[in-house]
């Protein structure tokens, strides 16, 4: 039996590996589409909010499979969730990818879309304007934790193991968050360093990339709504 | 005659995004369904190979196996009684997963039995493996089919 301490080291480096050999291939889509639509703008912080956004989900999701103590149950239960998020997902990144092109003004997309609350209309035109606030990739990281991934549902097993084996309902949430937490931060400097790849800054042509970037994800978006409706 | 200086952290920056590019949209790691040979019909019963001079016989309940339920997994072992339980691995050909052990238990002499979850990938890719790990023995794979 792993000891308290090593069994959150290796999910630490569970995550790391996860990071740098899956997610890298399913996420780095996304991550570079942040990167493009950042447009030459510092984006050490708008990644590291993203990046804690998705990693405070994974905590949450912990948190309640290690306090269920049954990834099925729990599975079950999120599915719509997860199908929502995918869809989500693949809309904010064609939004993205229109108001890149500046083929259509952000204004007129959300004049033309229905209403879906102020809060959440008030971050996707905060992450479509030219001027863009960090802190607005805190809720995108929170919502796109919610994707479906193989590896999470993985870690997610073994998260609510530790809810089984926990005395009490109390301790289960505490270590699946705990191991979730650890999972996640991970998985973060694969996705930070795609991201500092991506950072265009350097390049002089970019507006050239910008463009061509815009329809690669617009592409990407698209297939990540099938994706979600087939899911 | 001013000389062109060849900025190479540029070039270097320049490779390093293409290559990123390609690696994204490529997905390396995943292996084709083509390249991956299915050996176990697990949907219909059970599936049986060897390790060294012993036979392993592969069970999972209940059927269809599909991913995302509660699965029963288990192994009849020919030959003398194990000295350490065995275990199996799941995960995907050419995929990482991370660590998905199914920790068994002795049901009877020859009978081992445990729970587990094959969890559903985003690819869409329904070839899973099961590595059967006898201790001080050997391990065996067995590559199947689940529905999603």
């Amino acid at each position: 039996m792993l000891s308290t301490s090593s069994i959150y080291i290796l999910f630490f480096t569970t995550g790391v590996t996860i990071g740098f050999g899956h997610c890298i291939g399913m996420c780095g889509p996304i991550v570079i589409s942040l990167s493009l639509n950042l447009k030459g703008a510092p984006s050490v912080w708008p990644h590291l909010y993203y990046n804690g956004g998705r990693t405070l989900t994974y905590g949450l999701l912990g948190a309640v499979v290690g306090g269920m103590a049954s990834f099925t149950r729990f599975a079950e239960s999120i599915d719509g969730l997860q199908k929502g998020a995918m869809v989500s997902a693949g809309v904010i990144i064609v939004l993205m990818g229109l108001a890149m092109t500046g083929w259509v003004r952000t204004g007129v997309i959300f004049r033309a879309a229905p209403p879906v609350g102020t809060f959440i209309s008030g971050i996707f035109k905060r992450l479509l304007q030219k001027k863009k606030h960090p802190l607005m990739y805190l809720p995108l990281g929170l919502l796109l934790g919610l994707l479906p991934c193989g590896p999470v549902y993985t870690a997610l097993i073994a998260a609510a193991r530790s809810g089984m084996e926990a005395d009490t309902t109390l301790g289960g949430v505490l270590s699946g968050a705990g191991l979730m937490l650890c999972f996640g931060l991970g998985t973060i400097p694969a996705l930070f360093l795609v991201s500092r790849l991506t950072d265009l800054r350097w390049l002089r042509y970019r507006e050239k990339v910008y463009q061509v970037g815009a329809v690669l994800m617009m592409a990407v978006g698209m297939y990540f709504i099938w994706n979600g409706v087939r899911f | 005659m001013k000389a062109r200086r060849f900025k190479f952290p540029l070039f270097g920056k320049g490779i390093l995004f293409l290559g990123l590019l390609v690696f994204s949209v490529c997905q390396p790691g995943v292996s084709s369904a083509t390249d991956v040979n299915v050996d176990c019909d697990i949907q219909t019963g059970g599936c049986q190979k060897q390790i060294n001079a012993r036979t392993v016989h592969l069970e999972i309940l209940p059927k269809p196996v599909k991913a995302m339920k509660d699965l029963t997994f288990q192994l009849k072992i020919s030959g003398d009684s194990l000295l350490e339980a065995p275990f199996i691995d799941l995960g995907m050909p050419g995929m990482k997963m991370g660590p998905n052990r199914v920790i068994l238990k002795k049901k009877d002499a020859a009978i081992y039995e445990g729970q587990g979850v094959i969890v559903r990938c985003k690819s869409g890719k329904t070839i899973w493996q099961a590595t059967v790990v006898l201790p001080e023995i050997g391990s065996v794979v067995f590559t199947f089919d689940v529905i999603y």
